[in-house]
């Protein structure tokens, strides 16, 4: 059993970090100098453990990890808590931030500070944490360390000579890093003897134990046994299971004020416990409760439906046993004349979209069918009402509409100053209102835009890449919802509007997003046995036409004893190919199809 | 109805694969072996082999020897060949092809000697079917052929003197080919006085050298909408030439024998059932189709083991094969005939397939005719986009 820790050795601390700065690396080595993990036991991306996040090398969800270190003969609990670094899980990240008294700023000493190196260092500071400012990879034969202490002096008011250089991967600096944690970072306030007030910071649900709470006592302690209520609700519970992770779980008899760890207390399910909710004792005496978050905005919907129609209740048990430990993600059942039974779903961000997709596609095996994102609309009909709209085919005819508004972000993007002509020309293009342009040393900048999330969600980031050799990264966060001059475009498929199709846009961009559209499909709708027209309207206006031309020959002239079942396999294979496809009256359209409504148009001439 | 209430009939027909070619020609990709006569003697070992594991002799109404080129093999061969095929699938001699029983066999125009026609004929051929593919020597060597039109010729008199019925194949839509030049040859086939047309479209298999050439583009392929009139302009030229197009590819002149089309294909298309003997043959025997190894010396190390050559074996459910015989069977010109089709493939063709066929003739695709269901001639130029439906 593990000594107790005074309060006053306790350091609570995240890292922030733009993506791939290096950020579950430096947990690693820490986790290793410390002790807490042998060498043999090391993985890389030890607190990443869903496959997903080791192969994308990203981390998804937040977790804890509690480190024992020995200095000048006192031991110290470092509790790190993990995050993820990219913008559609920011909600995660302030999560995090509430339950540390300071942060690691990481940067790379290559690329110096990035777009969300920047926002997530705004974060921290804004929960008065105390930042230590790292940065890594200085073993680089590149590294250009006194440039992005400059670049952090700059954007963050970070003093130069406070920052740390390290190489996570070499483990040099290490060592002082946690000296400075210790030295530097406040040890946490809050009295043990005081009613217990605990902080709900995310829970995972476990098959074998139920909902496993991840939380941070701010006063009072927690011991095994002890009968607990989650505020919100009002529900009592006893805590059969405490500890720590180190990083495996690791049961403890208390925890108290200053620390982080786990409560098991019999859950079934997650649905019982909120993000953000507070832990108290019974009866009347219980603390008062925490400030809690804000629930998180899904910005992104999308259409998932079974390829196959007889999988739409494995489908939706994948999605239920997929929201269980993903409470930003949301959905509902939804029904499509072009697709049939599916769910409409709602996402934080196009990463998070992608994520989950994955997920069922690994997790479940379920052929799926996605409609293209789009963001969350808001309509005000005639009588001011405003309604949200989550899909294309709830917009009203034009005549209902008194105001159709959509959402705006603001965008930080930062890039080698080389590029700020041909970062500037793209936001032009995709409506961005410039807000302003900052120097954060004498060769990198960062340009501030105001810019409708639908012009960002869908390829944003991916241009933004191209327009600066890879070098420009950029962060966002939204502003609200302001007027603007859209329609739903509809798509028909030989005369039949195909729903799943359907899109909203700009009135101005509708020809040029209308022809781009009907070609794409054009190039998607395999030939069939007769002609496919296939039209881009507004209203009862036809703006775009392309037409598929009927097959003129598809016959296998030999067919003797050998090939018949040769033949046969083949036409059967064709057959289920056919299945996954989609039949709008008589026209097979590919899964692929429905995504095409995302041509921007752009390649236009190419 | 499952499997187990199906009784299958011993075929009474027989496919043997001879792999031996001069050369392999660049669209091939046939179990053949290019110049190793030096295995004749194992393969007669191996046939003869595989002919023992019958048991018994097993009588027939079709023989076809195909390849490769059977008439590669030495006239020694051939007799061996011959006389093994008569100890153990004894037919009705004499008489025509479509009277008595029918024996097949594929030759090349070269090197089809005076003296192997004799040995074909006297040991029963009476169905020559003769891979001339074209009669224009420019066309012919653009489809890597080794043969010239006069050697075209020459087979054909020696042939037509020799066996009741001719059969010719030709390939159209070779690299470079007009339609004009098509015409020719197509001319050429009905002036020759042959009984017999099969025609096919040139294909690109993996694997053979035509079909890196195309990938690499040194070898460009005919566009469709010109293989559809060349298609048409087959069809329209022979049938006015007296031929009846009776399947897909093939065409036949009746004369006073009977109606000349093959009676050894017509049992793959209508559902029959086969033995099949020699590398890379495919057999339909009680309700299972199998094909024998593709390798020709895989085949013979095998069998010459005695170890079985089978390298894929597949039953069939009753279902399946109702549906093969409606897939195959509406190939046909005539299509099939809906009364005996519920009566014998054990499905009611309504239920196997009545919406997707409801549709097709509702796209005239297909069309009910004098009690048969049959392809239009809309239907028959885009019909493989017709058959997934119905599998």
């Amino acid at each position: 059993m593990a000594k107790k820790i005074p309060q006053k050795n306790i350091r609570n601390f995240c890292i922030v970090a733009h993506i791939d700065h290096g950020k579950s690396t430096l947990a690693d080595r820490m986790l290793e100098v410390t002790g807490t993990v042998q060498k043999r036991e090391m993985k890389a991306q030890l607190l990443d453990d869903m496959e997903l996040e080791r192969s994308r090398g990203i981390t998804i969800k937040a977790r804890s990890v509690a480190m024992r270190y020995k200095l000048k003969g006192q031991e110290y609990e470092l509790n790190l808590i993990d995050t993820p670094g990219h913008v559609d899980f920011h909600y995660e990240v302030s999560r995090a931030l509430i339950c540390c008294e300071g942060a690691l700023l990481l940067a790379d000493a290559f690329q110096g500070v990035e777009a969300q190196t920047v926002a997530n260092g705004y974060a921290a500071m804004e929960h008065d944490l105390k930042i230590v400012p790292v940065i890594n990879k200085v073993d680089l034969v590149n590294a250009r360390v006194d440039q992005v202490k400059e670049e952090l002096e700059q954007t963050l008011a970070v003093d130069p000579d406070e920052v740390m250089p390290v190489s996570a991967k070499t483990g040099v600096g290490v060592e002082d890093l946690l000296q400075s944690i210790v030295a530097n970072i406040p040890p946490p306030e809050g009295d043990p003897e005081a009613t217990l007030q605990a902080m709900v910071f995310d829970s995972l649900y476990d098959a074998y134990r139920g909902a496993i709470i991840y939380v941070r006592i701010m006063n009072g302690t927690v011991k095994k046994g002890q009968k607990i209520k989650l505020l919100r609700k009002g529900t009592t519970h006893e805590v059969v299971e405490l500890g720590q992770f180190a990083p495996k779980r690791e049961a403890r008899e208390e925890l108290c004020a200053g620390q982080v760890g786990y409560l098991i207390c019999n859950i079934k399910s997650l649905d019982d416990v909120h993000i953000g909710d507070t832990v108290s004792v019974i009866g009347n005496d219980a603390a008062e409760p925490l400030e809690g978050y804000q629930e998180p905005k899904r910005m992104v919907y999308c259409g998932l439906y079974p390829s196959d129609g007889q999988d739409f209740e494995e489908l939706r048990d994948a999605l239920t046993k997929l929201a269980i430990n993903d409470p930003s993600f949301e959905f509902e059942p939804e029904t499509s004349d072009a697709l049939g039974f599916g769910f409409r779903c709602g996402f934080l961000g196009l990463l998070h979209m992608e994520i989950v997709q994955q997920r069922l596609e690994q997790e479940a095996d379920v052929d799926l069918v996605q409609t293209a994102p789009n963001v969350t609309y808001e309509i005000v009909d005639q009588n001011g009402n405003v309604n949200e709209i989550h899909k294309p085919q709830d917009v009203p005819d034009s005549g209902k509409i008194s105001e159709f508004r959509q959402p705006i972000v603001r965008v930080n993007m930062v890039q080698p100053e080389e590029y700020i002509g041909s970062v500037m020309k793209l936001c032009g293009e995709r409506r961005g209102i410039h807000v302003r342009t900052e120097y954060l040393s004498p060769t990198r900048m960062m340009l501030t835009y105001d810019i409708p999330l639908a012009e960002v969600i869908y390829d944003l980031h991916d241009k933004l890449k191209s327009a600066t050799r890879g070098y420009g990264t950029m962060d966002y966060e939204l502003r609200g919802y302001e007027q603007a001059d859209l329609v739903r475009m509809d798509i028909l498929v030989n005369g039949k509007k195909v729903d799943a199709l359907a899109i909203i846009c700009n009135r101005a961009d509708a020809d040029r997003r209308g022809r781009s559209v009907v070609k794409k499909l054009k190039n998607e709708i395999d030939r069939h046995m007769f002609e496919v027209a296939v039209q881009a309207a507004i209203g009862t206006r036809v703006i775009a036409r392309e037409t598929v031309k009927a097959m003129r020959k598809n016959v296998t002239a030999k067919c003797y004893g050998g090939d018949i079942s040769r033949k046969r396999k083949l036409w059967q294979k064709q057959k289920e190919g056919k299945k996954r496809m989609k039949s709008i009256g008589r026209v097979d359209i590919p899964q692929k199809a429905f995504m095409a409504v995302l041509d921007t148009g752009d390649d236009k001439g190419k | 109805m499952n499997n187990s209430a199906l009784t299958f009939t011993p075929p009474r027909s027989v496919y043997v694969h001879v792999p031996f070619c001069k050369h392999r020609c660049g669209y091939c990709d046939f179990t053949v072996v290019e110049n190793r006569l030096d295995l004749e003697t194992s393969f007669l070992q191996a046939i003869e082999t595989e002919l023992s594991w019958l048991e018994t002799p097993r009588p027939v109404d079709t023989v076809f020897i195909g390849g490769g080129t059977p008439t590669e093999m030495s006239p020694a061969g051939l007799t061996k060949l011959f006389e093994l095929l008569g100890d153990w699938f004894p037919r009705e001699q004499g008489g025509s092809a479509s009277e008595s029983s029918e024996f097949s066999v594929e030759a090349n125009p070269d090197g089809l000697t005076a003296e192997k026609v004799a040995i074909l004929h006297d040991h029963g051929v009476n169905r020559l079917s003769l891979g001339a593919q074209s009669f224009n020597n420019e066309k012919l060597q653009s489809l890597d052929r080794q043969h010239s039109a006069k050697d075209v010729a020459n087979a054909l008199q020696l042939a037509r003197e020799t066996f009741p019925q001719v059969s010719l194949d030709l390939i159209f839509a070779a690299p470079g080919e007009s339609l004009a030049s098509w015409r020719e040859d197509l001319e050429a086939a009905i002036q020759s006085g042959v009984d017999h047309v099969s025609t096919y479209g040139l294909t690109f298999e993996k694997g053979t050298s035509f079909w890196s050439q195309m990938n690499h583009g040194t070898m460009v392929v005919v566009d469709e909408s010109l293989q559809r009139d060349m298609y048409l302009l087959t069809i329209d030229l022979l049938t006015t030439a007296g031929f009846e197009h009776y399947e897909i590819s093939n065409f036949a002149r009746p004369g006073s024998a009977g109606n000349n089309r093959c009676r050894h294909n017509e049992v793959y298309w209508t559902g029959g059932s086969w033995f099949a003997i020699g590398p890379g043959a495919s057999r339909f025997v009680d309700g299972t189709r199998s094909t024998n190894h593709r390798s020709t010396t895989a085949y013979l190390n095998r069998v010459l083991k005695g170890e079985s050559p089978v390298a894929e074996s597949e039953p069939l459910d009753a279902e399946m094969i109702a549906r093969e015989r409606l897939v195959f069977g509406l190939r046909r010109i005539e299509g099939i005939n809906i009364a005996e089709f519920n009566e014998h493939a054990g499905f009611d063709l309504e239920s196997l397939a009545g919406p997707a066929i409801q549709e097709f003739c509702e796209l005239g695709l297909l069309e009910p005719s004098d009690g048969n269901l049959r392809l239009t001639r809309k239907g028959l130029l885009v019909s493989d986009s017709l058959w997934p439906d119905l599998l």
